[in-house]
């Protein structure tokens, strides 16, 4: 980079983390394609990607790229907030290093072997086999290295620096994120306890510690791109926290109602999770009322100047308030009462919640922080749309809106056919898959599918151009 | 409208969950209290910092 | 000047969020404890005196299963029968029926089986869901697949199409060929049996007791 503007190594760190996320993002949405295609023309790359290994690389790529693009924001935002350069850098760039040829590793072997013999030897150099977890053991311990030197970084730093309200709620929440980690790492004959602790870091990450990281990175973003008041942020932010951790821990029980776990859990899971919208709520007020109150200053002042430093981050930062409430709130209480998820659990209408909340609650934000980045590594000091950047979020967000709406349609037509109707068996699920009402929800799945994806591309093009655009002042 | 214990094995948590929300609201309500205590203690240093 | 209100004091919310996290976590930890003692699994004594388990123990796959609707509860719950032949024993010891099922356990995981299926309801949605796969009216004596497989009872044929999956299509979405040996597929089959007989609080609801296809189309 000939004239990068980065003077603090930990931005430089967290530049080369996004790079790697976008990557694994394209990834991600490459095999989405494979399996939405696989959906319609079953014979597609059969037994030679088969659905299962693609679907494998979908939803890891999807994880391991949130959890780059995160470490990236922390390690960005981590000078501005301490005022001091993160301690141990050094040793952070170099476990990039190694997390990035684990995952390459890690890939390859889903790629190439696919499955093993059934024994001890696969679970740890192939594949775990547990959903959204399934990379082997021995990258497991590889995770929790590369895991412990991050949050290192981020406890010394924070220590050291100045400690602000969103320094600590990210060293409280980044080693719960990295502890829970744990729960997912042994094996055991009895499925109710397996997929118990499974839960543990699925549901403990993206509906509790995730959503606090996206809280903080909120809040850190109204701050640095509208000038938001960091008092009112960070008293939002603890309102937050109180929210997402109050419902989101025993809101974990929605996961237990089904899988062998004893019966009043379905009060547990129902009520609290009934509540993990709150939170979201809230922090959509927050971005949108922030951004109105700190507008209308600058309106009574009598300037008609925009107050966001950055337009194509706000605007992800915008999507993230809606998509996380829609996606992650509206979308989950959709099926999160008993009474309901009697019949849609495990059905298209999870895929459906899965696709918006996903994108909604994480990927928009993510990628505003990698417009951030992007601000910030070319010295930008207001950032303005291109027409890539216009193209690109319009047709990722419409895609995967318009896949929700195409799966929320198929999960009806299964759980009203396969489900209450029939009764669930193998008969049962093939005919809700046959119904014309099911096939034609997943045609126009592929076809938002790879609208989604043809945005992906302007929205890499854009992030690799827009930084030398003169549209922007600098 | 207080139904009979059906959960297969008797617990604490099964107990408390005998009826319409009991163990819910049980729950809820344990641990929203104390933020009242938490409440007062803070108007109090408030008051005094005044 | 008027007092500042508590309402928008950072601290008060600070120690709010502190307390309510740390106290649902230990609630969590606590329901953990006693969730872990009910999902433990249970032996051979319990089944030789029919104590009931939520997750019985591996020699279940002596008995025969069956999913009936429970008044009291108001949900079906597997019901532990009379002794029944499988692979042609009903007296698999609780070492070689633990063997059976942690073989089982373990291709479910090596052969990927949630990246298609759902197990339990979780996993893909690209294939069926295999909680109560055992108890598939399809593989019963009336049901087609022993036919198609030729087998005389349940578990082989289950054993013979998941060694050889691509020769039995049901639909044009086909399940690919893994690998699965037939010790493999024999532990498979026992870990799907021993599935069968966990208490999932009536999940899913109705199961096989649909009698002729209602055409869904």
């Amino acid at each position: 980079m000939a004239n990068n503007h980065l003077t603090s190594e930990s931005k430089q760190l967290a530049t080369w983390y996004f790079t790697f996320a976008a990557i694994l993002f394209g990834a991600q949405l490459l095999f989405g394609l494979v399996a939405a295609i696989q959906y319609v023309m079953p014979g597609f790359l059969y037994e030679i990607l088969d659905f299962s290994i693609a679907r494998i690389l979908h939803i890891n790529a999807l994880v391991v790229w949130m959890v780059f693009a995160m470490f990236g924001s922390v390690y960005w935002l981590l000078p501005d907030e301490t005022g001091i350069e993160t301690i141990g850098i050094k040793i952070g760039k170099l476990i990039y290093w190694v997390f990035v040829a684990a995952i390459v590793v890690v890939v390859l072997v889903y790629l190439l072997v696919q499955v093993g013999p059934a024994d001890a030897t696969t679970i740890w150099f192939i594949t775990e086999g547990r959903e959204y977890i399934e990379a082997p053991r021995w990258a497991d311990w590889g995770i929790v290295v590369v895991a412990l030197t991050f949050v290192a970084n981020l406890f010394l730093t924070g220590i050291k620096g100045k400690q602000t309200g969103i320094v600590t709620v990210l060293m409280a929440d980044m080693i719960a994120f990295a502890g829970l980690y744990l729960a997912g790492m042994f094996f055991t004959d009895n499925i109710s306890v397996d997929q118990y602790w499974w839960w543990w870091v699925i549901h403990l990450w993206v509906e509790a510690t995730w959503e606090v990281f996206v809280g903080a990175i909120a809040a850190y973003g109204l701050i640095t791109m509208i000038g938001a008041h960091r008092k009112v942020v960070e008293m939002w932010l603890w309102i937050e926290v109180a929210m997402l951790f109050g419902s989101g821990i025993l809101g974990l029980g929605h996961h237990y109602f089904w899988i062998g776990t004893p019966e009043y859990w379905w009060e547990i899971g129902a009520l609290f999770s009934a509540l993990e919208p709150l939170p979201l709520v809230a922090m959509f007020v927050h971005v949108l009322y922030d951004w109105g109150k700190t507008q209308g200053g600058e309106e009574a002042r009598g300037s008609s100047a925009s107050v966001i430093k950055n337009k194509p981050a706000f605007t992800w930062f915008v999507l993230n308030a809606f998509g996380n409430f829609l996606g992650a709130g509206i979308w989950g209480f959709f099926h999160t009462l008993p009474q309901v998820n009697l019949y849609t659990h495990g059905s298209q209408f999870t895929s459906a919640h899965g696709h918006l909340a996903f994108f909604g609650a994480y990927a928009t934000i993510l990628i505003g922080m990698m417009y951030i980045a992007v601000q910030g590594t070319n010295g930008i000091k207001i950032m303005k749309h291109t027409k890539a950047s216009i193209w690109g979020v319009s047709m990722v967000t419409g895609g995967v809106v318009g896949m929700t709406v195409a799966l929320t349609i198929a999960g009806y037509v299964q759980v009203l056919v396969s489900r209450a109707q029939m009764g669930a068996t193998w008969a049962a699920y093939f005919d809700g898959q046959s119904g014309s009402w099911f096939t034609q929800a997943m045609d126009w799945r592929l076809i938002l599918g790879a609208v989604t994806f043809s945005g992906f591309l302007l929205l890499a093009k854009d992030l690799l151009t827009t930084g030398k655009s003169p549209v922007h002042e600098r | 409208m207080f139904e009979a214990f059906t959960d297969v094995v008797p617990s604490f948590f099964g107990w408390l969950n005998q009826g319409p929300l009991t163990l819910t609201i049980f729950l809820h309500t344990v641990i929203i209290l104390p933020m009242i205590w938490i409440y007062f203690q803070e108007k109090k240093r408030l008051e005094n910092e005044n | 000047m008027a007092n500042k209100s508590v309402w928008s004091d950072n601290r008060f919310w600070q120690r709010s969020a502190t307390w309510v996290t740390g106290f649902a976590s230990v609630l969590l930890i606590w329901l953990t404890f006693d969730t872990s003692v009910q999902i433990a699994m249970g032996n051979d004594e319990d089944l030789k005196n029919g104590v009931t388990k939520r997750v019985p123990g591996p020699t279940v796959i002596n008995y025969k299963i069956t999913y009936e609707m429970d008044a009291k509860r108001g949900h079906e719950v597997p019901v532990i029968g009379e002794k029944e032949n499988f692979f042609g024993r009903d007296d698999w010891s609780e070492e070689e029926a633990g063997a059976l099922l942690h073989l089982g356990k373990l291709g479910s995981q090596a052969k990927n089986c949630m990246d298609c299926h759902t197990l339990l309801g979780n996993g893909a949605y690209y294939a069926p869901d295999l909680t109560k796969a055992w108890l598939d009216p399809a593989w019963g004596p009336n049901g087609a697949m022993q036919a198609l497989t030729a087998k005389e009872t349940k578990e082989e044929a289950m054993a013979e199409f998941l060694q050889h999956p691509d020769r039995y299509p049901t639909h044009a979405r086909m399940m690919p060929d893994l690998g699965i040996t037939a010790k493999e597929a024999k532990g498979l089959v026992a870990f799907l049996k021993h599935m069968s007989s966990i208490d999932t609080n009536g999940f899913p609801r109705n199961f096989g007791h649909m009698q002729g296809a209602i055409n869904g189309k």
